[in-house]
């Protein structure tokens, strides 16, 4: 296959502080893909060595990750803003809404000290990931996501939270948040 | 397609999800039933005269597309959905199996 390649001179120097990124639109789309066969056979390996372990080390990594994103974000007890303020966390690349069955009243369900609300995730970099190198959802990957959230909303809510994968496909997952009020 | 702006995206959130439009080719659908036991919300029903798909519930669809995946003879059409960003397809790839098709 040929493979066209521009090479971009200039001088570097310490001080200057560039601009703005090199490179086309395509060589980002390479990169993507580069990085994204790196992860998914980095996912794989990790489930090869440590088995069901790979779970948890994701889930800790992402866990971390979400901790991190949410220091910023105000403080609150009120889910639907938490939500709204973990969209912006997540961002685009991990776009979710609400969602219920036409039976139910609200978004929400109250049981003792929990609350539970289902998401489906629509946009996923994960999802993408995995198709992109051919291993099955609701793998360590995913748990990459679920620590993140939960991270999120151990944040922004100071309380206790799970997510739990109810149905993966190739356009949307749902997942069900579960908080537990009480602190942590 | 439309794309929506991060900002509207977000507004969305809060404003719930909107109904699917769901049209079952029954000259493709070979009644295997594979969308009936695949969907977690019971989009779908066989029936028992004609022994094929019949969509009975759309409101509780949430486009997830697992019944397509599943489908072997891809007799379901989705309309007005949420597509996601198809990030994995190398273009690459793309023009080669073009080439070969």
């Amino acid at each position: 296959m040929d493979m066209e390649m521009e090479e971009i001179r200039g001088t570097f120097k310490p001080e200057i502080i560039p601009r703005e990124t090199g490179g086309k639109i395509g060589d980002y789309e390479a990169a993507l893909h580069v990085l994204m066969k790196f992860v998914g056979s980095m996912s794989s390996a990790l489930e090869q060595v440590s088995g069901r372990g790979a779970n948890a080390i994701v889930y800790q990594a992402g866990k971390r990750m979400g901790h991190d994103a949410a220091k910023m974000l105000e403080k609150t007890d009120d889910l639907e803003k938490a939500l709204n303020e973990m969209g912006e966390v997540l961002g685009v690349e991990f776009y979710f809404e609400m969602w219920k069955p036409k039976g139910q009243e609200g978004y929400t369900i109250e049981s003792g000290d929990k609350t539970e609300v289902k998401l489906l995730f629509m946009d996923c970099v994960v999802r993408q990931t995995l198709r992109r190198t051919g291993l099955p959802q609701k793998g360590p990957l995913c748990y990459l996501l679920y620590g993140y959230m939960v991270g999120a909303v151990e944040e922004v809510m100071s309380i206790k939270g799970k997510l739990d994968i109810d149905h993966v496909g190739p356009n949307a997952c749902l997942k069900t948040l579960t908080i537990k009020w009480g602190g942590k | 397609m439309e794309y929506l702006s991060r900002k509207q995206k977000m507004k969305k959130i809060s404003r719930g999800f909107k109904m699917v439009e769901i049209e079952i080719d029954e000259d493709a659908c070979v009644g295997c039933g594979s969308c009936v036991d695949d969907c977690p919300n019971n989009v779908y029903q066989m029936n028992e005269e004609t022994w094929k798909t019949t969509v009975v519930n759309a409101d509780d669809c949430m486009a997830c597309l697992s019944c397509h995946e599943i489908c072997p003879s891809q007799a379901m059409t989705h309309r007005d959905i949420h597509v996601a960003k198809r990030l994995y397809i190398d273009r690459k790839v793309n023009d080669v199996l073009e080439k070969i098709i």
